[in-house]
């Protein structure tokens, strides 16, 4: 369905190819799951398909690019729209009408479709991705989920066969990410489309994917095998993966339940070590006073209770997970200990003090809150002016910002646009602007959304570094696997109370929601994470 | 997740969103000329030539039908081959944007900002494109606003030239720029006014006052009534719009020249594509 032959291509300005000598076939029907570090050459590969690469970017392309026989040298996209749809990271930037129905149509107006076939398709298309009930809503009230289906209808409408996504869950919250997985593995199940997919959220793949595409990036050659091949050598893998190249397990398990089912010697060997502490919490002499108190903490927005009489205590040093489904309360709680609202009931204190009291200037220096949207604290016109703005306005040494910026995230491009910076680099780029002024209380809401492996990584270093300092974290998660990693405490929030409160070990551990890989594999052990495995395996060596 | 080389700030003035291919500057030329005929050929007709005179109540007409022929057969050219899907969407956008901005101008003391995106537009993307656009913005709003008329054409090629005109600035850069694209602005739409005044004339002011237009009476008589009737009839209201427009693109100018060529960089219009 798709050919690279001797695919080679160099972007106008680069000296080195960012692909280089690429065959590659993917047949009709396959899921066909492309993974690489962020800068690899995905995008790349991925926008080569369709003929935008390099007819929309300017560039050196040789080799020849077929897709159903079409070779992009001699069709421009445009040529291609009818064999090849293609969805990006953010949804909304794609939309061009208002309304759902109308969305769906714009397509295949554009294609010049009678309206009689226009009317059927959409249709038909609503019903394939469970959008029938809304199809008369205003694409700007959906949630996240609902429009990144949307934007996949809107393509599939013109009836391509093969549909190319560029990280379309990188945006979104892990429920709605599976909403998107979900209905693609039924295109491809059940109208045997040919889809190819970059994806950083691999947990959430791997289990479907026929085929895998590594693009190790600086122009090597790509890895190309079935998913377990592949994932046996990736640098790019999912916790499941990691623990299975650690007990050396083959072929590598790709679900909770096939490493399960060859879990059990590591479990037995594992059962002779000691199990794991209980928690890396720092305890400091004497203990420290609480920074933040929440006290019978309501909020309520008109008639919707958001959060219902609350206690919460956040001492020095620790990192507090707040996690629960969508609607929850996680982001309402962390908006009033930023005091971005005054609470309906009871008392929110940070430092004693009630931070909506406190003067803007003052606030930012002990409350620090990075949103789920960390575009929303960007409105400069390059990195370098957003850190300069945010020196002057916090009252810091020219520099200050810059310098955490490159701590957060060595050899950020300070001239571009924020716009134009990846997910993740827009994350650093707010968290070293909240960071900055240094406040003792640090809230992150949902901050691992489209970050890959290595940023994850190096957040969950830069949040251990920070409690260990004595600074106090909440981050409101639905990322499992960052709560192991840097939690010290889970707080668990269902309809706006707190159902559970102790420590992270032993929530995460019970919950089958919340527990992650690691912890369901090696269940009923309480191990969280693959780097605690390898250490008391390294331990017990003999 | 942007390709890795949009990179560097941007360093240049102007990109070629529309590049003028030598077939497409001729045929502009030749048209500006015909279209200059048609604003001034009342201050250019000649006395002596008594068939000259006899055409001249007719001759607005001429051009009337003759202008937006030549505009169509313009902008097709520049539309064959050298407009790509990118700059089509730019310039869609951008003359919604400029039609968009004809609508709140109440036309009191000549607060008319339509002219206001065309200028930095013409800048970041070039001449071929701001001539497009300024006629595509004029025709745009003359629909949305219902000013179609036999003045359209006239307005189209008005516009047009001044959005040539702002791609053809010379280098500058901050501050410098600022002053230099304000300035612009203010003295082009001070052109712009009397060159429809110029299209008006001959018979919006009569033939039986001090300043109606004389067929054959020589230029310097024409040119001489020409100035007092513009100096009476709209000088007070293009004044004040020179200065609106120059004022806003001092005010705004620096934001909109940013997120223009942010977005010229990111469309990638000078960067070949080369299959080997």
């Amino acid at each position: 369905m798709i050919r690279f032959t001797d695919v080679t291509f160099t972007y106008a300005e680069a000296d080195e190819p960012t692909l280089r000598g690429i065959d590659l076939a993917i047949e009709e029907g396959e899921l066909c799951v492309v993974v690489g570090q962020t800068g690899s050459g995905k995008t790349t590969l991925l926008r080569a398909i369709n003929g935008l690469v390099p007819h929309f970017t300017g560039g050196r392309l040789s080799g020849d690019v077929r897709v159903d026989g079409r070779s992009t040298r001699e069709y421009p996209p445009r040529e291609l729209a009818d064999v090849v749809g293609v969805v990006g990271q953010n949804p909304a930037a794609s939309f061009v009408t208002d309304v759902v129905e109308d969305e769906l149509a714009y397509t295949m107006e554009n294609l010049g479709i009678a309206p009689t076939v226009m009317r059927r398709r959409v249709e038909d298309t609503l019903d394939l991705l469970g959008l029938h009930e809304l199809r008369s809503r205003p694409l700007s009230t959906l949630s996240g989920g609902q429009q990144q289906r949307v934007a996949i209808g809107a393509v599939l409408t013109a009836s391509p066969r093969v549909l190319v996504l560029d990280e379309p869950t990188s945006a979104l919250d892990p429920a709605a990410a599976e909403e998107v997985l979900a209905s693609l593995t039924r295109l491809v199940h059940d109208l045997g489309m040919t889809v190819v997919l970059a994806e950083h959220r691999l947990e959430r793949v791997i289990p479907f994917a026929d085929r895998m595409v590594l693009v190790p990036g600086r122009g090597d050659p790509l890895v190309v095998g079935t998913t377990a091949d592949v994932m046996a050598t990736s640098p790019v893998a999912p916790p499941i993966v990691e623990l299975a190249r650690l007990a050396g397990w083959r072929p590598v398990p790709l679900s909770v339940r096939d490493a399960r089912r060859l879990a059990d010697p590591l479990r037995r060997r594992l059962a002779t070590v000691p199990a794991p502490a209980p928690a890396p919490a720092p305890v400091l002499e004497p203990v420290p006073l609480p920074v933040a108190i929440a006290e019978q903490l309501s909020v309520s927005f008109g008639e919707v209770v958001a959060l219902d009489g609350v206690d919460l205590q956040v001492r020095p040093g620790e990192v507090v997970a707040v996690m629960g489904r969508n609607g929850s309360g996680k982001s309402t709680l962390l908006a009033q200990l930023a005091g971005l609202r005054k609470p309906t009931k009871g008392t929110v204190h940070v430092l004693g003090q009630a931070p909506t009291d406190l003067p803007p200037r003052r606030l930012i220096k002990q409350v620090g809150l990075v949103p789920q949207d960390a575009g929303m604290l960007l409105y400069g016109e390059t990195v370098a002016d957003e850190c300069a703005t945010a020196d002057h306005e916090t009252g810091l040494a020219p520099g200050t910002t810059a310098a955490m910026l490159e701590t957060v995230l060595p050899g950020m491009p300070m001239g571009h646009h924020p716009r134009d910076l990846s997910e993740g680099q827009r994350l650093a780029l707010a968290l070293a602007i909240v960071l900055a002024p240094a406040p003792p209380l640090v809230l992150l809401d949902e901050p691992t959304r489209g970050l890959d492996y290595p940023s994850k990584y190096r957040l969950v270093e830069l949040l251990r570094k920070m409690a260990a300092g004595g600074d106090c974290i909440v981050v409101a998660t639905h990322d499992v696997e960052l709560a192991a990693q840097v939690a010290t405490r889970a707080v668990v929030l269902a309809e706006g109370e707190v159902v559970s409160d102790g420590v992270a070990r032993d929530v995460v551990c019970h919950s089958p929601v919340f527990a992650p890989q690691v912890a369901k594999v090696l269940a009923p052990d309480p191990w969280l994470t693959v780097d605690e495995v390898r250490s008391a395996l390294a331990g017990a060596a003999p | 997740m942007s390709p890795p080389t949009l990179g560097s700030p941007p360093t240049l003035t102007s990109t070629a969103a529309i590049r003028l291919r030598p077939r497409a500057s001729v045929l502009l030329a030749v048209t500006s000329l015909v279209g200059a005929a048609g604003f001034c050929w009342p201050l250019l007709i000649h006395g002596r030539a008594t068939a000259n005179l006899a055409h001249s109540a007719d001759a607005p007409w001429l051009f009337v039908a003759v202008l937006p022929l030549l505009l169509a057969v313009v902008l097709g050219e520049l539309a064959e081959g050298s407009l790509d899907a990118k700059a089509i969407a730019l310039l869609g956008i951008l003359a919604a944007c400029g039609a968009a901005l004809r609508i709140p101008s109440p036309g009191v003391a000549g607060f008319e900002p339509v002219f206001f995106l065309l200028i930095p537009a013409g800048r970041v993307l070039g001449r071929g494109f701001g001539f497009v656009l300024g006629a595509v913005t004029i025709a745009a709003s003359a629909l949305i606003t219902g000013g179609i008329g036999p003045w359209l054409p006239f307005q189209m090629f008005g516009a047009a030239w001044m959005g040539f005109g702002a791609g053809c600035l010379p280098p500058a850069k901050g501050k410098a720029e600022l002053v230099l694209l304000a300035g612009y602005a203010a003295v082009s739409a001070l052109l712009y006014g009397t060159l429809l005044n110029l299209w008006f004339w001959p018979f919006g002011a009569g033939t039986t006052t001090s300043f109606s237009f004389v067929p054959g009476a020589g230029l310097v008589h024409n040119l001489h009534s020409f100035i007092l009737f513009d100096v009476t009839t709209s000088l007070g209201f293009d004044i004040p719009r020179a200065v609106t427009n120059g004022a806003l693109v001092l005010v705004l100018g620096r934001p909109v020249l940013a997120a223009l060529r942010r977005a010229s960089r990111r469309a990638a219009f000078d960067v070949p594509v080369v299959y080997d």
